[in-house]
């Protein structure tokens, strides 16, 4: 079963390296700021199998600060792109 | 602890501040030590909670049951019609943008709105004007856009309590 | 193979395709917020698959609630996101 696991995260860390190949040769900045999104998703993914496989709990605290870190940074990231007329813009942060 | 914005009764605080403290424990454990920093990130959390969350924003149990019930099933139609699209051989899109309107004024409200949207099939709203226009990027526009759109609203609206924001 | 394992693997495969799906999603859509959906939409229900599959694999109920709130954390984190990625891309078509 762990070599299973294993592999599917290998598998995810893969498709989403070419993902991020792909985000990254964008040329808008907008578009790059995908990467982050998609690696937080994948890395978190890819994190919480090989926790599985290997049997260590706290791989599931890094897939969880991960996917923090995602969001914190895409948020940064459009506060500072934000103009201030724009409707929306001066409160970026709710919980949904 | 108590935030300075509006009258909240304090059972409601508590419960509130309880939840955390459950967050906690299931995200870090119960030792002793462990325990009394959670305390101190509850009772900071609750208070951050009061600041953020709108005065009269309740939301009605039955009614959030009902959205989670309509949103998770919905949440995998558009995973699954992403998943299709990608996998098609010349990709099924027509993509483009579709203005609905909403009733909801604007505030957390109709943010929350939008980004719950964001995860249901087909749709993406990017912008609201200030008349309440929704901006919704969809990947094929052949589909009734304006009629789903009209329905998740309704659901989201029923998870409010007294209704609070139509205007 | 155990009913669990089996369960497992019946749902990481899924998630992987999913996964799968998103990378294609990203390069062969053809404009910026199209590529938005894939990453949203497709990534985030792979990792709800994955997370799903591994629940039988924990060893208690903690560690379970731990791994969907990964999964809670990635939905408030890829809906919050999208809204501001799209938003930005929004604006720097129609803005100034």
């Amino acid at each position: 079963m762990a070599d299973i696991l294993t592999g599917a995260a290998l598998f995810i860390l893969a498709v989403t390296a070419l993902g991020l190949f792909r985000v990254l040769r964008a040329e808008f900045a907008v578009e790059r700021m995908m990467a982050v999104q998609l690696l937080g998703t994948g890395g978190a993914a890819a994190l919480l199998l090989l926790g599985a496989a290997s049997g260590t709990g706290a791989m599931t605290d890094v897939a969880l600060l991960l996917m923090l870190f995602a969001a914190f940074s895409c948020a940064a990231f459009a506060l500072g792109q934000a103009s201030p007329s724009v409707e929306g813009a001066e409160r970026r942060e709710d919980g949904a | 602890m108590t935030p300075a914005i509006g009258p909240r009764p304090l059972s409601s605080l508590l419960a509130r501040g309880v939840g955390f403290l459950i967050l906690w424990v299931v995200l870090i454990g119960t030792t002793p030590i462990n325990l009394l920093i959670g305390l101190a990130a509850a009772a900071a959390a609750t208070w951050a909670s009061g600041l953020l969350w709108p005065a009269h924003g309740g939301i009605d149990a039955l009614g959030l049951l009902r959205f989670v019930l309509r949103f998770l099933p919905q949440s995998i139609v558009a995973g699954v019609d992403v998943a299709r699209r990608a996998f098609a051989p010349h990709p099924m899109l027509q993509p483009g943008l579709v203005a609905c309107r909403t009733s909801l004024p604007a505030g957390t409200a109709r943010r929350a709105m939008c980004a719950l949207m964001s995860l249901q099939p087909g749709k993406l709203p990017v912008a609201v004007d200030p008349d309440g226009t929704l901006h919704i990027h969809c990947l094929d526009q052949r589909e009734p856009i304006k009629e789903q759109t009209a329905a998740d609203e309704a659901a989201f609206c029923g998870m409010l309590r007294d209704g609070a924001g139509h205007g | 193979m155990a009913p669990a394992d089996a369960f497992t693997l019946l749902f990481v495969t899924a998630g992987a395709i999913l996964f799968l799906a998103g990378t294609l999603g990203l390069l062969r859509f053809p404009d910026t917020l199209s590529r938005l959906h894939a990453l949203s939409k497709a990534d985030n229900l792979g990792l709800g698959l994955i997370v799903i599959g591994l629940l039988p694999q924990c060893d208690s109920v903690t560690a379970g609630l731990k791994l969907v709130c990964v999964w809670l954390l990635a939905q408030l984190s890829a809906a919050t996101a999208s809204q501001l990625i799209a938003g930005a891309v929004y604006r720097r078509k129609s803005g100034p």
